[in-house]
């Protein structure tokens, strides 16, 4: 195979997979936009954030 | 130490950063458990393989989601509470009561999954292991005893088989 028709097949390959890409990426995103319209009212899961650390006490004379 | 020793010997656990992470998880499990201090605590995550065919393109995508898993031998619970790798934050928990559930047991292919059935229709599966590496898809903690100390609770207290 010569290195025009080796630098073509890579080439192909390489569209191939950005094509592939961009595709499932136009899907997931088609999918996720007709879940949150089918799902919007529903009520969103509780979410507790992390609390702030208590401060540990320090025993310290001043003078 | 040289290098190759170092590179042989394989990635290190940084021992300060799982005890602050040990630390979050049981402010978070605290939070949201009632007498919290009663369980102990270990981090589980959960897998959800899920096929995809969109014409050319087809594949598997697995979502991973976060867990605290507490457990109390004496009441012989098992609490669950799903949350994020940075330990942010944390979900409402799901209790497992050893004389509510419709079986458990630990899978042994192709993980060995701690394989909760609450009731016939819905089953939960807590992957655990000592340390993992990857902090953008697991909390950073080790574990070893406490994942010994499970290991022994579920198979000897709360496996239904």
């Amino acid at each position: 195979m010569s290195p025009g028709a080796l630098g073509a097949f890579l080439l192909v390959l390489v569209v191939v997979f950005v094509l592939g890409n961009l595709w499932f990426h136009l899907v997931e995103s088609l999918l996720r936009g007709i879940k949150r319209l089918l799902l919007r009212d529903q009520e969103p899961q509780a979410w507790h954030p992390l609390p702030p650390e208590p401060e540990e006490k320090t025993d310290v004379d001043q003078k | 130490m040289g290098l190759f020793s170092k590179l042989f010997k394989g990635p290190e656990i940084d021992m300060e950063k799982s005890r602050a992470n040990a630390k979050k998880m049981r402010l978070l499990f605290n939070q949201v458990v009632d007498n919290g201090d009663d369980y102990r605590l270990i981090f589980g995550y959960t897998e959800d393989v899920s096929r995809f065919n969109y014409g050319f393109v087809h594949g598997s995508k697995t979502k991973i989601g976060n867990l605290i898993v507490g457990w109390n031998e004496e009441s012989q619970t098992i609490v669950v509470v799903p949350t994020v790798p940075d330990l942010s934050g944390c979900g409402d928990p799901t209790y497992y009561r050893r004389s509510e559930i419709l079986k458990a047991y630990q899978n042994k292919y192709p993980t060995d999954a701690f394989i909760i059935y609450p009731d016939k229709k819905s089953y939960i599966g807590i992957n655990a292991y000592d340390w993992l590496e990857d902090e953008s898809l697991y909390v950073y903690v080790s574990q070893e005893e406490e994942l010994a100390a499970f290991t022994e609770f579920f198979l000897n207290r709360f496996a239904t088989k």
